[in-house]
């Protein structure tokens, strides 16, 4: 795979990323990691403590805040070698989500009481966005909120709702106004997952897994102190918070690396000269190259100061478009060995979690704004339609 | 190194004296009339092009050019390309001048590239088809060169040609003046002028000929193939913008079309094309600077694959969105589809480029 962040400077700061990484990972979890197996809570944890020993976990962060104060470009090479050397993802919806709006629109309290937890990941935050009839929709939700003596008492169902299980707290959008247009009657909490009225249902998915929860707020008191920014305004921070880490939405790091197996893949069984094998590699790493070219150079022109618009959600449809493709193409390779359930004994461990993968990679298009709405915004806010 | 680096004052500069000159001489009807002209004359704005600065752009300044990088020059290109302009620029100051100034003794540079860089001579770089060289062969003193191409752009009006000969297994350049050829002028489907160029047994003095310049031929492929697909990006984002205001514009069940959801996405994925098409140009541009030629060649041919790719796709929306009238001749976008088709042909096509880019390490 050809890198394209090779200045001098850019090759040294690779350097210093794989010094820390090769000396600290874990090598079971590194293994796990490489053949795309699901994670449990505690390799994500240890992974987190080790990078926020080295104060490298929020990337995003203002360096005020703890973080690291890389460059957009810094940033890139380092989710790219993350990925290469097979490090868990850390864990994003604290670090990447409610962290960068409690930054910019939450009180200095809610500053304080929360964003060093997040560092440190003695919480583990969830998203309450999606709701069943609120997906991409997101405006249609109807999990209401009702004043009452010194806060809100929330009713509703929120659902896909990512790593649920591990999490102790849940930001959440809530309807607080249901007379007015429907983005304007919104509102962002923090609620205590622990809190009487908060329940858990975990959602078989047709990977095998249940790393998504529906969860249920029955009369769920939220104190005033845990109300994000303005009441009415948390439409406005979730699409602040959905242009947050834009640039990171193409996911190059992950299509690199999965390229990087897929090519690993075929040379094991032998395709690796095949003409079609070998075609579909080479236009792959096309594809990856192109969105990364389109990503540095959104970067260079929002380094000299251009605002990024909602062009950046071309990254995300490519980004997923490939990451899917590259999936589909291990199943063409790893042919009738991709069958047997990943954790029986028939499994080839090449390609124990191909089929597992292609199942858990549907998401890509789904969440996130499906690729169709991404569509949409480019059409409406780029194009102007 | 790739940094992404904008345009400077200079790449700007050409390029708003590209636009300029494209709004004053190129409109539909005044391209029209050009047309009509045989395809064999010396094209019409040739020398206001050379004094305009456009045949020296990426020509080293101590050879008597602008010495400005490929990356800079893209801005420029792809105006001239969506501009459906019909002189040879790209051929000529690209693919022929560029190459000329590195394969050539300093002394050679400044006597035989000067009346090309003044637009007093045409000349142009011939190879056989696929730009796989022409066969060359030893007769005493002298060298003799048989093949054909079909179609070499600007050489309609060439006076001299570059060829690309091989001869034992080694590629050298050869100059022969343009009668020593059999030229069949011709148009091509975009109406650039372009030419059939025959040798049958052409004899040149085989101390004429300039060997070991493998590497400047290499580099001149590659750097006139970004020409083309700078070219290629300014002729996709002017389809693109074509479509947008005519979707905007054509109504249809009581609203512009571009109300339709099915359109939006059609529209969107054509963004993107674009968006992909100018990054791998820029790609390919700034990699022409590197040392490394296995590198630059691969992210060039890369740049070949997709933005073949982004062409073919938006070629076909761009059309299919206009309804009939996107396939009548009134409009550019009949003649940005035919420039397209050109483009994806010429400097290697998408296959042929997959494949040097799959054996690329």
């Amino acid at each position: 795979m050809t890198d394209l962040l090779n200045a001098p400077e850019d090759s040294a700061f690779r350097a210093e990323i794989r010094a820390f990484v090769e000396a600290e990972l874990d090598p079971a979890t590194r293994a796990k990691v490489s053949r795309g197996s699901p994670l449990a809570r505690e390799d994500f944890l240890r992974w987190h403590q080790s990078m926020h020993r080295k104060g490298w976990v929020a990337p995003g962060w203002p360096a005020e805040h703890g973080g690291p104060g890389w460059s957009a470009r810094q940033r890139l090479i380092a989710d790219e070698e993350m990925f290469r050397l097979h490090t868990p993802p850390l864990p994003g919806f604290g670090l990447k989500m409610i962290g960068p709006i409690l930054i910019r629109f939450g009180s200095r309290e809610q500053q304080q009481r929360f964003l060093p937890r997040i560092l440190s990941c003695e919480d583990w935050w969830c998203q309450g966005f999606s709701e069943p009839g609120a997906g991409s929709d997101l405006a249609s939700l109807r999990t209401r909120a009702v004043r009452t003596d010194g806060g809100w008492l929330v009713s509703g169902s929120k659902t896909w709702t990512t790593y649920a299980q591990y999490a102790n707290w849940i930001f959440c959008l809530v309807r607080t106004d249901p007379e007015v247009k429907k983005q304007q009657g919104i509102s962002m909490m923090l609620i205590d997952m622990a809190a009487p009225g908060v329940s858990r249902r975990p959602i078989r998915l047709m990977d095998g897994t249940d790393e998504v929860n529906e969860i249920f707020l029955d009369n769920v008191f939220v104190p005033d102190d845990l109300v994000v920014g303005e009441i009415n305004m948390g439409w406005t921070y979730a699409k602040a918070l959905l242009e947050h880490e834009r640039l990171g939405i193409g996911g190059i790091g992950r299509s690199k690396h999965l390229l990087a197996r897929v090519r690993e893949m075929a040379e094991a069984t032998g395709l690796g000269d095949d003409p079609e094998i070998s075609a579909r590699l080479a236009a792959f790493e096309i594809d990856i190259m192109a969105i990364e070219a389109t990503t540095l150079r959104l970067l260079a022109a929002a380094e000299a100061g251009r605002t990024l618009g909602a062009e950046t959600s071309l990254l995300k449809v490519r980004g997923t478009e490939v990451q899917q493709g590259l999936t589909e193409l291990m199943l063409d390779i790893a042919g009738p060995a991709a069958l047997p359930e990943s954790a029986g004994d028939c499994a080839d461990a090449l390609f124990a979690n191909v089929a597992y993968q292609f199942l858990n990679w549907r998401k890509l298009s789904i969440y996130g704004g499906s690729n169709e709405i991404q569509r949409s915004i480019l059409a409406g806010q780029v194009l102007g339609l | 190194m790739i940094r992404f680096e904008l345009p400077t004052e200079e790449a700007l500069l050409l390029k708003d004296t590209a636009e300029r000159f494209v709004a004053d001489h190129y409109a539909l009807e005044q391209r029209a009339k050009a047309l009509s002209a045989a395809p064999g004359d010396v094209p019409r704005h040739w020398a206001e092009m050379a004094e305009l600065g456009w045949l020296v752009a990426c020509v080293p300044e101590d050879a008597g050019g602008l010495g400005l990088t490929p990356a800079q020059i893209v801005p420029m290109m792809e105006v001239l390309g969506a501009g459906l302009i019909l002189e040879p620029v790209g051929a000529v100051s690209l693919g022929c001048a560029a190459m000329l100034a590195r394969a050539l003794s300093p002394d050679d540079v400044a006597e035989r590239l000067a009346p090309v860089l003044a637009g007093e001579a045409i000349e142009v770089v011939v190879a056989g088809r696929d730009g796989a060289p022409i066969a060359a062969r030893r007769e005493g003193g002298n060298l003799v060169l048989s093949g054909a191409s079909p179609a070499v752009i600007g050489a309609a009006a060439a006076t001299a040609f570059w060829v690309v000969a091989e001869l034992d297994g080694s590629r050298m350049l050869v100059r022969i003046p343009a009668e020593d050829a059999a030229v069949t002028p011709c148009r091509l489907v975009d109406g650039q002028a372009a030419a059939q160029v025959v040798l049958d047994d052409v004899t040149v003095p085989a101390d004429e000929a300039i060997s070991g310049c493998h590497a400047a031929l290499d580099f001149g492929a590659d750097l006139a193939l970004v020409g083309v697909l700078a070219e290629t990006s300014g002729v996709i984002d002017a389809l693109h913008k074509a479509t947008l205001d005519y979707v905007k514009m054509r109504e249809q069940f009581g609203r512009p079309i571009g109300r339709f959801q099915v359109v939006q996405h059609k529209m969107a994925d054509m963004f993107i094309a674009c968006e992909e098409a100018r990054s791998m140009v820029l790609l390919a541009a700034e990699a022409m600077e590197s040392k490394d030629a296995a590198f630059r060649g691969k992210l060039v041919s890369a740049a070949r694959v997709k933005i073949s790719d982004a062409a073919r796709a938006v070629l076909r929306d761009a059309v299919q969105l206009h309804g009939g009238m996107g396939v009548s001749d009134e409009l550019a976008v009949g003649h940005l589809v035919k420039r397209l088709l050109v483009l994806t042909q010429t400097g290697g096509n998408r296959a042929a480029h997959l494949k040097r880019f799959a054996k690329a390490a």
